[in-house]
């Protein structure tokens, strides 16, 4: 008896076992081992990696690039999030209603989650190349000004907003579609029987009843918000003058390119910090709004 | 006053005919019983009245007026779901304001009918729950509620009984009839439980297979069942079918020498309720009890007659080995004779035959006979 309840342990340790070593070995040592680093100076040949305590972070602070990437990434979040939100709600209640050819709509508006960044960033290329590019040739069509939209820092960093809205929007409807199919239908007739119409009934049942969906839309597109860098590598680069560099990729740029460990891993914890705050602060502050079935 | 009309209405499900040129009238402040079992037509029949169906044909008239096609809106009517459909965010008052928040009704209407309704259902200690908070019963009333707020002349209700427990269920029953007398409301109701058809019903459409099968009141359809599937569906048990057979001197119950009633027997069927069915001790019909049933205040029997199966309702408790022989007796005026064919019943009950015509005593434990 008493064999048999610790082979049940060993069992219980061995199915647990994987996950736990790919949990430790790719999540918390890493995040562990960053923080730990960002309290010490990047080692050189010549001068051997020493603890200098909030140093890094002092330097963080003054250091304009970050600011001007910390602010391209509110502009990028406050482009994506609240029109990719939007976008998904809307084409969500459009594809759950009766439409011919439902399926291939909904599909059309999935593909571009399906499609990976890098090959999404291509095909905007060619849509925002100078001159040759479909913008362009559309508005040439028109006889109206073009312009280079990614060598522009006025333009570059609306061009990845919107790729990036077009790329997540379909990723979301996905949720509002599934949440929209869980409501009872009785809930609409019941409002059509007391003369709702359809706008009231939205405004007043369906999204109030999509909330718990909305919650979980918007933590995502804000962490994607901050993680989703893959565009720049194709499109600019960062460029023009760090007009369109996000903060993850500058922390690649100082990781790989400046090869400053140190630094790279401050920002990373000042990013991860980020994030975690303002999860945190969602579910906090949004949950009680909420009503959860 | 005829509160609704509905003239030849066909419902297709692309080639299935849900309903099948279905028409009946509802008088004003009358409770209709839609009754039949599921799949017969009588919710879709429901939604067409409601107006969240539109019919293939026929027409529907409401209060006189031709409103075929009129939105649910412009119907004057609520409804009932059998899901209570209740906003699962909002509060049972946001919930029993829905409507007239809708029609923009002005606030202190709205307070004074909100008053009278949560007092009229008894909600009035529960307006600030939600539905998630309320048991099956405390839902049904604000469904209810939401129903009678709105102060429309006609409730449709769609099995709105059926998530409670038995219990409860008959509770609300009597008090769902007493509201609708109370409000001289005109209920349109659907159900698939007869017994709550036959105690709530002023007037009861049988439908079977998108048509109507009878129509009358409760007494007429548990006292005259019009065809074998009405006889079969209301009562419970229900009403005894026994195939009867050519005989030497008229109709046999078949597989028995037992001559029921003249003429010829083949293509006919022979209806007796349960409870018209006695014990006795001498005289009768020869049959051979299979089973006891014991409910408490009756017992039901199984007995078999030749090759067919019959029960018998005999009050208190009924004590007997199975395979014990009896003798059963009935009187002519309460049986009730079919075409095996079509269905129908047969006009005449001539030549319908007693089994014994003097009274008898009860064999065997029970107390008294079922009737005489």
């Amino acid at each position: 008896m008493r064999a048999s309840r610790h082979l049940h342990h060993v069992y219980g340790w061995l199915l647990l076992t994987p996950a736990a070593i790919l949990l430790l070995s790719f999540t918390h040592y890493p995040t562990v081992a960053t923080i730990w680093q960002s309290f010490f100076s990047t080692g050189t040949a010549l001068r051997p990696s020493s603890f200098v305590g909030l140093d890094n972070y002092r330097f963080m602070l003054e250091d304009e690039i970050f600011w001007k990437v910390v602010g391209n990434n509110l502009l990028f979040a406050a482009g994506t999030i609240p029109a990719s939100i939007a976008l998904a709600l809307l084409m969500a209640v459009w594809v759950n209603g009766r439409l011919p050819g439902r399926a291939l709509v909904r599909m059309a508006y999935f593909t571009p989650t399906v499609l990976p960044m890098i090959a999404v960033a291509n095909i905007w290329l060619f849509f925002y190349t100078p001159e040759i590019g479909l913008l362009d040739q559309i508005l040439r069509a028109f006889d109206l000004p073009t312009r280079n939209w990614l060598g522009d820092p006025d333009t570059v960093l609306w061009c990845i907003v919107v790729l990036a809205v077009w790329k997540e929007a379909g990723f979301f409807m996905i949720f509002y579609l599934a949440a929209l199919q869980a409501l009872p239908p009785e809930l609409e007739e019941a409002a059509r029987l007391e003369g709702a119409s359809r706008a009231y009934y939205f405004r007043r049942v369906v999204f109030p009843l999509l909330m718990p969906t909305t919650l979980f839309v918007l933590v995502n597109a804000v962490i994607n918000s901050f993680k989703l860098v893959d565009q720049l590598f194709i499109l600019t680069k960062g460029g023009p003058d760090n007009a369109s560099s996000l903060l993850l990729y500058y922390i690649y740029e100082v990781a790989f390119s400046f090869f400053d460990d140190s630094y790279a891993a401050t920002l990373t914890v000042v990013l991860l910090a980020a994030l975690a705050l303002i999860s945190l602060g969602q579910f906090l502050f949004l949950d009680r709004r909420i009503h959860y079935r | 006053m005829t509160a609704i009309e509905v003239e030849g209405v066909t419902k297709l499900w692309g080639t299935t005919r849900a309903v099948d040129d279905v028409s009946f009238r509802v008088p004003e402040g009358s409770f209709v019983v839609l009754l039949g079992p599921s799949g017969c037509g009588k919710s879709t029949t429901l939604r067409i009245l409601a107006g969240l169906e539109e019919p293939t044909a026929g027409r529907v008239l409401i209060g006189g007026r031709d409103m075929t096609r009129a939105a649910p809106a412009e119907r004057r009517i609520s409804m009932v779901f059998q899901s209570y459909a209740l906003f699962p965010h909002l509060d049972v008052r946001e919930n029993i304001l829905f409507g007239l928040r809708v029609r923009r009704v002005a606030r202190e209407e709205r307070e004074r009918r909100l008053a009278r309704v949560a007092e009229l259902v008894g909600l009035a200690e529960l307006l600030d729950r939600k539905p998630a908070q309320l048991s099956g019963g405390q839902r049904q009333r604000v469904a209810l509620a939401r129903a009678i707020v709105s102060e429309h002349p006609i409730c449709l209700m769609d099995e709105p009984l059926s998530n409670l427990d038995a219990k409860l269920r008959q509770e609300m029953r009597l008090e769902l009839r007493a509201l609708q007398r109370r409000l001289a409301m005109t209920v349109v109701y659907v159900t698939h439980d007869q017994a709550e058809a036959m105690s709530m019903a002023d007037r009861i459409i049988l439908m079977r297979a998108g048509r109507i099968e009878q129509e009358g009141d409760p007494d007429a359809l548990y006292g005259q069942p019009a065809t074998l599937f009405a006889a079969s569906f209301i009562g419970t048990p229900p009403m005894n079918l026994l195939a009867l057979e050519d005989g030497p001197e008229g109709a046999v119950v078949a597989g028995s020498g037992v001559t029921v009633l003249e003429g010829p027997g083949r293509g006919r069927i022979l209806g007796i309720r349960p409870e018209h069915v006695r014990i006795t001790e001498e005289g009768g019909v020869p049959a051979e009890l299979l089973a006891t049933d014991y409910l408490g205040a009756d017992t039901v029997i199984s007995a078999r007659i030749g090759d067919q199966r019959l029960g018998i309702r005999v009050p208190g408790r009924f004590r007997a080995t199975p395979g014990t022989a009896i003798r059963l007796a009935w009187s002519p005026e309460h049986l009730h004779l079919f075409d095996a064919r079509s269905g129908r019943r047969e006009s005449g009950p001539a030549g319908l035959r007693g089994t014994d015509p003097a009274p008898v005593r009860i064999a065997a434990t029970a107390s008294k006979g079922g009737g005489s």
